[in-house]
């Protein structure tokens, strides 16, 4: 499925978490892979969501470190 | 007069327990306030329930009726717990000291099976409230789609809902829902609106998430309050949409909601929310402490599910191991790990447990499938070592040389794959592939088929597959060729 990270596209496995997509924006953008412990992830509307959310298809999220 | 109404209410609640032999027309004709205490995705947090004990105590010394209500997948993200011998029972246990109201089902709540979610209903001192689901009675899975309370004389209906997302059913391997049906929530609460005019206070409990919350806000503003899970959204307090409350907390009980509704004439007239920060509160529950000390003081911890012949001596006997294990469960042709997700080398004969296991597995990964073709298969494996330090994944179904650039295996020259009969491998050929979620992630799948997660833990397969086995014997085995 396609999910956005930080207004960007990235494919995932149907399924996947927060956590799941924010490792592959961070993989594709060649960032260190330590940031996912210091993230705070955000949903389209601003409220913080847990990392181990569930995405769904076309879901938009944020993460700052 | 309020306390001789609430004596009266008091009266009624003997008479007619959760007041469903009362459904007549009562209505509150006085103003008052009902205090609901929620969480959501609690997902096994026994750590935070003592002090989420000590906060419903506080608040039922204010109000002897505080509700406290569940949103759902209460279960699922904490060995302790999810391993325990009768699965979930540690949470069943402490919900049940703590004195919840009810619980919806979250998708998590059926990660056990129909056993095992049949046997956790049956040890809970309160009811699950789910209206979209539809058991074979063989099951014996009893819930309730509503339940009626009767709280200081104010009818209150709650009616609860869970998610059927994926393809028609919750988000939990399918295997577990066999003999369940789900309808789409939105038609199910449309066949439940006429309770809108049999209660004072009309309570949606979802589990479907914070978007799909806020669209029945939107249609169906009939719903005082919706008490919501499974987006793990962190609502600061509650939002108000279309008139409709909704309230809903971050995963693992690091805070929970105070709602309060003010209800005056058999109407709510007043609503509002706040968070209770759980993880920092200063006060623990004793009694709830020594229950949490007793449960994980497990001895299933200690539980042998196989016998290692003999020893196994490197990251990659494990390795094939939990391909081996992966393979098996699902029937995929190929299984690989990311080296790193192997987490000790060696392991003596004799005893393999359920402690060895989650140390050899301690990510709380899961399992993925991808049909991918031999080439697609290959620039994976390539991808997946170019972020690991550790080395190249192991794998199961085949097997690999890989050719690296220098000594510090920081680029790979060439990769080879052969299939079990020592074959290069199709590279054209479609192959069911599976692998745990971090390896799948990291692989940079190249095709369409981005893969579907099957909803259980890598660890909970190997735990299954040693179990099943009953003897291993990895001495010696490959599955890589390294040259330099």
């Amino acid at each position: 499925m396609i999910v956005k990270v930080n207004k960007e596209e990235v494919r995932i496995f149907k399924g996947a978490t927060a956590k799941h997509a924010i490792l592959r924006y961070i993989l594709k953008k060649k960032m260190e892979v330590s940031a996912l412990d210091e993230m705070k992830v955000f949903d389209s509307q601003g409220h913080k969501i847990g990392d181990d959310a569930p995405l769904k298809e076309g879901q938009s999220i944020t993460f700052k470190i | 007069m309020k306390k001789c109404l609430s004596i009266i209410a008091a009266a009624l609640m003997v008479l007619g327990g959760t007041g469903k032999a009362l459904s007549q027309n009562i209505r509150a004709s006085y103003k008052t306030d009902i205090n609901i205490v929620s969480v959501n995705d609690v997902h096994a947090a026994i750590e935070n329930m003592p002090k989420m004990a000590a906060i419903v105590d506080s608040l039922r010394a204010i109000d002897k009726d505080l509700l406290v209500i569940s949103a759902g997948d209460n279960r699922t993200g904490n060995p302790i717990n999810d391993i325990s011998e009768d699965a979930s029972y540690p949470m069943v246990a402490l919900m049940n000291q703590i004195g919840f109201l009810c619980s919806t089902f979250g998708n998590h709540e059926f990660d056990s099976g129909q056993e095992g979610l049949a046997r956790n209903i049956n040890e809970s001192n309160f009811p699950y409230i789910c209206a979209n689901i539809f058991a074979d009675e063989e099951l014996g899975i009893h819930t309730v789609p509503y339940q009626f309370y009767y709280v200081k004389g104010v009818k209150i209906c709650i009616l609860g809902v869970v998610e059927a997302e994926f393809n028609g059913i919750p988000s939990t391997h399918p295997n577990n829902v066999k003999g369940m049906k789900f309808e789409q929530v939105e038609e199910t609460i449309r066949k439940f609106l006429y309770l809108r005019n049999e209660c004072d206070v009309f309570i949606l409990l979802s589990h479907i998430g914070y978007d799909e919350d806020v669209k029945m806000a939107e249609k169906f503003p009939e719903f005082d309050l919706i008490i919501g899970g499974h987006s793990h959204t962190q609502i600061d307090g509650g939002e108000v949409h279309n008139g409709v409350l909704i309230t809903q907390n971050e995963n693992k009980l690091k805070k929970l909601t105070h709602t309060v509704l003010v209800v005056e004439n058999g109407k709510v007239t007043g609503k509002s929310a706040t968070n209770i920060n759980v993880k920092n509160y200063p006060k623990t529950s004793v009694a709830a402490k020594c229950l949490v000390d007793y449960f994980s003081d497990n001895p299933e911890f200690k539980r042998v599910l196989a016998q290692a012949e003999a020893p196994f001596s490197s990251y990659e006997e494990l390795g094939i191991m939990m391909c081996d294990a992966l393979k098996d469960f699902s029937g995929a042709d190929i299984a690989y790990c990311n080296a790193g997700g192997v987490r000790y080398e060696d392991h003596p004969a004799g005893d393999f447990t359920v402690n060895d296991v989650l140390r050899l597995d301690p990510f709380g990964n899961t399992a993925v499938v991808v049909n991918v073709t031999g080439k697609e298969l290959h620039d994976m494996l390539i991808a997946c070592k170019s972020v690991d330090d550790h080395g190249f994944p192991f794998s199961s179904g085949m097997s690999c040389e890989v050719t690296y650039t220098d000594k510090n295996r920081s680029g790979i020259k060439e990769l080879k794959l052969f299939g079990p009969d020592g074959k290069p491998l199709n590279l054209n050929k479609k192959y069911k592939v599976i692998a745990n979620s971090y390896a799948i992630i990291t692989s940079d799948i190249p095709g369409d088929d981005q893969g579907e997660d099957l909803s259980i833990g890598t660890a909970d397969v190997l735990m299954k597959y040693l179990e099943k086995m009953k003897k291993v014997n990895y001495q010696g085995r490959k599955c890589l060729k390294e040259n330099f």
